[in-house]
């Protein structure tokens, strides 16, 4: 049978899955040799490197056997895939945020139930959002530079992901509210975690430890 | 005649009617060969079900909207509304309008009813999800018995039917069972108070999530939660069921009892190396209520078929009746299988009687041949015999008929030793 074919993300959460993958005792040194490769085969396991977004859709159509992804991209695209595994890691929180001089005035358009519009990479995770808290808004789905949006009255807020705030703080723009909070999950193909249980089981196991040490 | 204004009305149409004139999102034409292959894979299929007795039904590609209950599949529904203003659906699964069939048609009948379909089904599906929005299904349904033997009758039809096709296991597939009322029954006894939100996150496939609702439960119970959806492992392992063992409590003990007399079963099948025992696998659908099972391959991120006991469905209909089937997904079953080696077929090149004649003479001998009746070229015949597939073309000649293979030398072969080469 062929090695497990493991989909790692790039970006923000690259170190902290090779970390963990490394900790499970996979050679994953040549991941970090940042070249233009997609497909790196090594003694144990076969990587793949891919958008974080990206990542569910190999694991679920089969394509990668395991993945790790952060688990707002899983509340985003609601994946039919196994997830098996916290790592801990990659700490992160889904915001609803506000430019600091309107905010006392989206604060209370939402409260009104008034149609406030809100863009966003997650347009699924804003729009549960809203309909959560008996809110309207009208969802602008974007895919990069979310704070500029209100700058430049594309829309009023913005629902987005933040670690430490910084990019927020520089935009002058202040939360209203946390939405969620997330951190990197290991998952797996339903077909590959039931036919290789034992080797997924292992690894995936292996795997916990290190997100425990590092966590 | 008949090609010079099909031509003529297809350029007619491109310059004046613009209009979408491709599949919509999700539908596909199907051709030769996959076409033939399909079709050959249902024959193939719905023998193996005659083969235990099951007889095919058909049902009516639309149904009433109410009739399908399960809020996912009746999201993925196509809707429409007949002249009466009731909205209907496509069908998009067979199991639920079957229970309506027997508990409407059969109701007078003495049960168990083994019924057996293949038909399409029809699943709204997002451009980018490299899903179907139309598809074949075919299944069988054991309406009326609660018999852990027709459960295990179910799981072995179909590892029988897939073996049937060429597929071994453990290389080529597997047959995962699972009990949703096993972790359904430790709960009730063990932890009710969480127990729905357990299930959910179980039918999310979220163990992450399972494993933080543990954390707010007593040690000994916390542990089980973790570990009852993590029993996974080949069923011809004693210890795979007897790690489930220590949770058989309350209501788990009977669903365990009912797995160990289903694989018995197994057992006197011959199957049970082809299952694989997944305590966590708990359906996709609310109405399964015992054992379920998916079959999967290695070659495919996708369920091949799946199926399970769902012992309260037919009392929507007004017939409390218990049951049990499955559905193989055709289309993901074709593309797992090995390919088939095509029966050869021969272009009969010739517009004369004596062309119908050699035709007619080679069917009897059990050749089968298309007839060109076109006093067609040699180069041009095998032009066309390589677009049909075809691996012989032959000409009626004076001392018996040409024969060749396209694009080769022909000679000269006794009429009834033609048959002896091509089905050699």
């Amino acid at each position: 049978m062929r090695e497990l074919r493991i989909a790692v993300p790039k970006g923000a959460i690259f170190e902290d899955a090779v970390r963990a993958l490394g900790a499970a005792g996979l050679p994953v040194e040549i991941l970090r040799d940042n070249g233009r490769r997609l497909v790196y085969r090594a003694e144990g396991a076969e990587f793949i490197i891919s958008r974080p977004t990206d990542v569910p859709v190999f694991v679920e159509h089969g394509a990668a056997d395991l993945g790790i992804v952060g688990k707002d991209v899983l509340d985003e695209k609601g994946p039919n895939v196994m997830e098996l595994k916290d790592l801990g890691t990659g700490a992160c929180r889904m915001i609803l945020a506000a430019p600091e001089s309107r905010a006392e005035e989206v604060r209370e358009a939402i409260s009104h139930a008034e149609v406030v519009r809100v863009a966003t990479k997650f347009p699924n995770t804003a729009r549960r959002y809203f309909e959560g808290i008996g809110r309207q808004a009208e969802v602008i789905a974007l895919h990069g530079s979310i704070e500029l949006a209100p700058l430049v009255g594309l829309a009023e807020c913005i629902v987005d992901l933040t670690a430490t705030g910084t990019t927020l703080r520089e935009n002058d723009l202040t939360i209203l509210d946390d939405i969620s909070s997330s951190t990197a999950r290991v998952i797996a193909n339903r077909g590959s975690y039931r036919l290789r249980h034992g080797d997924v089981a292992a690894l995936v196991d292996a795997m916990q430890a290190s997100g425990v040490q590092s966590g | 005649m008949v090609l010079p204004i099909c031509v003529k009305i297809a350029v007619l149409m491109r310059r004046e009617i613009p209009r979408k004139f491709t599949t919509t999102p999700g539908t596909r034409d199907i051709l030769p060969p996959e076409s033939t292959r399909l079709w050959d894979v249902q024959a193939r299929v719905l023998r193996r079900f005659r083969a235990f007795g099951f007889r095919e039904v058909v049902t009516p590609a639309l149904e009433y909207s109410e009739v399908i209950e399960e809020p996912r599949l009746r999201d993925a529904s196509f809707k429409l509304f007949d002249p009466d203003n009731q909205m209907v659906i496509l069908r998009p699964e067979v199991t639920t309008p079957i229970a309506r069939l027997v508990a409407q048609r059969l109701r007078n009948s003495p049960p168990p009813h083994k019924l057996s379909y293949s038909l399409p089904v029809y699943r709204r599906s997002g451009v980018g999800h490299g899903q179907a929005a139309e598809f074949h299904q075919a299944g069988v349904e054991a309406v009326g018995s609660t018999s852990p033997a027709e459960d295990a009758g179910a799981i072995a039809l179909l590892v029988d039917t897939l073996e049937s096709l060429g597929l071994r296991t453990p290389d080529d597939f597997a047959v995962v069972l699972g009990q949703t009322a096993f972790y359904e029954g430790y709960l009730r006894t063990e932890a009710p108070e969480v127990a729905p939100e357990l299930l959910a996150a179980l039918a999310a496939k979220d163990l992450v999530r399972v494993d933080e609702l543990a954390g707010g439960l007593a040690d000994e119970v916390a542990d089980a939660v973790r570990e009852i959806p993590r029993i996974v492992g080949p069923a011809a392992d004693e210890a795979v069921l007897g790690r489930a063992e220590r949770y058989a409590v309350g209501e788990a003990a009977p669903a365990l009892a009912n797995l160990r007399e289903i694989l018995a079963h197994l057992e006197a099948y011959g199957c049970v190396e082809a299952v694989i025992l997944d305590l966590g696998l708990i359906g996709r659908y609310n109405y399964y209520t015992g054992a379920v099972y998916e079959a999967y391959s290695p070659d495919l991120g996708f369920t091949i078929a799946n199926g399970g006991r769902y012992d309260n469905l037919l009392q929507r209909f007004g017939e409390s009746m218990p049951a049990t089937g499955f559905a193989i997904s055709l289309e993901r079953l074709l593309s797992v299988l090995p390919a088939g080696v095509a029966e050869p077929l021969l272009v009969l090149v010739g517009e004369s009687v004596e062309s119908t004649r050699s035709a007619e003479m080679l069917r009897e001998s059990g050749v089968r041949v298309l007839h060109l009746a076109e006093n067609a070229a040699s180069d041009e015949a095998a032009v066309y015999a390589e677009s049909v597939g075809a691996g012989w073309i032959c000409y009626p000649a004076s001392d018996g008929l040409k024969l060749a293979r396209p694009g080769e030398e022909f000679a000269i072969v006794a009429a009834r030793e033609v048959a002896e080469r091509v089905l050699s």
